[in-house]
């Protein structure tokens, strides 16, 4: 009962904060939902299917495309947000296929390597506009009413995070969530147990890249733009960063490490935008707050914020590697 | 045909630099089943930090020495941070050195800048059976093949390399007889930061070095690691050296804006390969 009050005021929360900030809180409320989309994802893979992808932004990006070129060659705008998920997806299970044989640090650098590959190729084919990528996406709407304030996008945007949520939390609950953790523990005994790994192991990725493919969505309908830089590898990194510091495998974890890493780059964003800092100091600032928040965690508080704040240890379920 | 020779020395040559890279992560893999992603930032570290020092007017020798002897420093510190605390899983340990490489941007930003940086390497060109090579093209391939030399003889004849290889083929056995497997891991990771400031220093004098080329250069690495399944440093020798040639051979012959997916494909399909040769019950068990 108390855990579904504290859901009902966090929900309460999410909307009714679009009311009250102005359009750089706005903007930043936005970027923040983004994130804990893909970062629930991110979590969901290297909690449950112990398994890490250092190309999540790929992923980000084909959901960003799938809409950017659905809308601009005139199909309506939620056809785009529909079918960026499901590309996503798609992508997921082709390129999984073959990769999931992979684990562990393999994996890691198979999904970075796919990454690279689309971000190269991106940056060349034509239909994707080259580097200079695709510009002028109209306005997110459905029939003739269009999207047009930053609120708007931001309760889009929050309602399609409660839903990965909440499609999360079922999946964990579920008895394939319960396979799943068998499986990150081990495979052998996983299999042996008449868990079918690979089928498991390919739809969680699907879902995780799913749900990246739909915040790529909202991000194209709400920035107006997309272009390789915006997916660097170091995206795919901050995701695992917000994951990490969060707690993997916590459906409430993905969200408190996207708002904690989202709130403190943005502060120091500011601090370093003081007069008479060096130009380079946001860059730099934001660089070392990763990899210290990042370092700081894996060794020091491995189960990540929520589950230790929370003090629900589940002991000995760290991530097992190859 | 002499256009021909000219891309394979030079590729060779860019194969030796992503080879020596390898071989760090090989030797760090060996020992303490970590792979490190910070294996490309030594060699950004060295490369900056030769530029500099060359720039302040400190002769050449010393400064190329200087920025190796930075490099396995900053390879200590990472193992430090990565297998330092006793119970950390090797992919925790991938994590950490994901993280070191981001910090080490923070660090090189604030120090080099973020524009390439170069530096003067040996001047001149020779010219082999009418094919122009540069000097440092030939003198990155002898240093290489010297390096691999003196890694075989300190692997395989010294009682501190039997130490470490005693490590990597069993660490409880090794352990049982009285290594401290910790300290070959740092020791490892020193090597590692070594070989790659090694390969740093060779290579910024061939094309410019930013605090962002780690990535480039650790994913090169990493695909001629594959090739040896990141044990075998001299299959890994070879994966390097045929990367290096066919991404040059790829560049000269007019392909060189897929070179990159050249690479990663192929590093792809070796992965997928080995994988499906091996079982799960095998490598759970290591």
């Amino acid at each position: 009962m108390k855990r579904i009050a504290a859901a009902a005021l966090a929900v309460a929360v999410a909307l009714g904060l679009p009311l009250v900030l102005d359009d750089s809180a706005l903007a930043v409320y936005v970027l923040l939902g983004l994130a804990a989309i893909v970062t629930v994802g991110v979590s969901l893979l290297m909690g449950f299917a112990g398994q890490v992808s250092l190309g999540q932004g790929a992923f980000y990006g084909v959901g960003a495309y799938t809409a950017a070129l659905l809308a601009l060659n005139g199909f309506p705008p939620l056809l785009g947000l529909v079918a960026a998920p499901l590309m996503a997806a798609v992508f997921a299970v082709l390129i999984g296929m073959p990769l999931l044989r992979l684990r562990g640090h393999h994996l890691a650098f198979a999904t970075l390597a796919v990454q690279l590959i689309l971000l190269s190729l991106a940056g060349q084919l034509e239909f994707t506009g080259g580097d200079i990528g695709l510009q002028g996406i109209p306005q997110f709407g459905i029939g003739s009413w269009e999207m047009d304030s930053a609120a708007a996008y931001a309760w889009l945007t929050w309602a399609a995070l409660g839903l990965v949520m909440l499609v999360t939390h079922h999946v964990i609950a579920s008895r394939p969530g319960r396979a799943l953790r068998a499986l990150a523990t081990s495979e052998t005994a996983a299999a042996s147990s008449g868990i079918p790994v690979g089928r498991y192991k390919l739809v969680v990725f699907a879902l995780s890249a799913a749900f990246a493919g739909l915040a790529g969505g909202i991000y194209c309908f709400y920035t107006g733009y997309v272009a390789p830089g915006s997916f660097p590898v170091l995206i795919s990194i901050q995701y695992i960063v917000m994951a990490v510091v969060g707690g993997l495998g916590t459906v409430w974890g993905a969200l408190a490490g996207a708002s904690a890493i989202t709130l403190l780059v943005q502060g120091l964003d500011r601090l370093a935008a003081l007069p008479g800092m060096p130009t380079y100091a946001p860059s730099v600032l934001s660089y070392a707050v990763y990899a210290l928040v990042l370092i700081g965690v894996v060794l020091f508080l491995p189960q990540g914020l929520v589950p230790a704040l929370t003090r629900r240890d589940r002991p000995g379920r760290r991530g097992r590697a190859s | 045909m002499s256009a021909f020779l000219t891309y394979l020395l030079n590729g060779l040559a860019v194969g030796c630099a992503i080879a020596l890279i390898a071989s760090g992560l090989v030797a760090i893999h060996r020992v303490t089943g970590v792979v490190n992603f910070a294996q490309g930032t030594f060699a950004v570290v060295a490369g900056l930090c030769t530029s500099s020092l060359l720039g302040l007017g400190v002769p050449h020798g010393v400064s190329e020495a200087a920025a190796v002897l930075l490099a396995g420093v900053a390879g200590l510190l990472t193992g430090l941070a990565a297998i330092g605390r006793p119970g950390t899983t090797p992919l925790s340990s991938l994590i950490i050195t994901l993280g070191v490489g981001v910090l080490a941007y923070a660090v090189e930003i604030v120090l080099w800048g973020d524009q390439p940086r170069s530096a003067p390497g040996l001047a001149g060109s020779v010219t082999i059976a009418g094919a122009r090579i540069q000097t440092q093209h030939l003198l990155v391939i002898a240093v290489t093949a010297a390096t691999f030399v003196l890694l075989a003889l300190f692997f395989g004849r010294t009682y501190l390399g039997k130490a470490l290889t005693a490590c990597a083929s069993n660490p409880y056995a090794a352990r049982v007889v009285g290594i401290d497997t910790r300290r070959m891991g740092l020791l490892a990771f020193a090597l590692g930061g070594l070989l790659g400031g090694l390969a740093g220093v060779l290579i910024t004098p061939l094309r410019p070095i930013s605090f962002d080329t780690d990535v480039t250069l650790i994913v090169n690495a990493f695909a001629a690691a594959v090739f040896g399944a990141l044990t075998r440093p001299v299959v890994a020798l070879g994966g390097a050296l045929l990367l290096g040639v066919a991404e040059t051979m790829a560049a000269g012959y007019g392909y060189g804006s897929h070179q990159l997916e050249v690479a990663l494909g192929l590093m792809l399909v070796v992965m997928i390969v080995q994988a499906s040769r091996r079982s799960a019950i095998h490598e759970e068990a290591v």
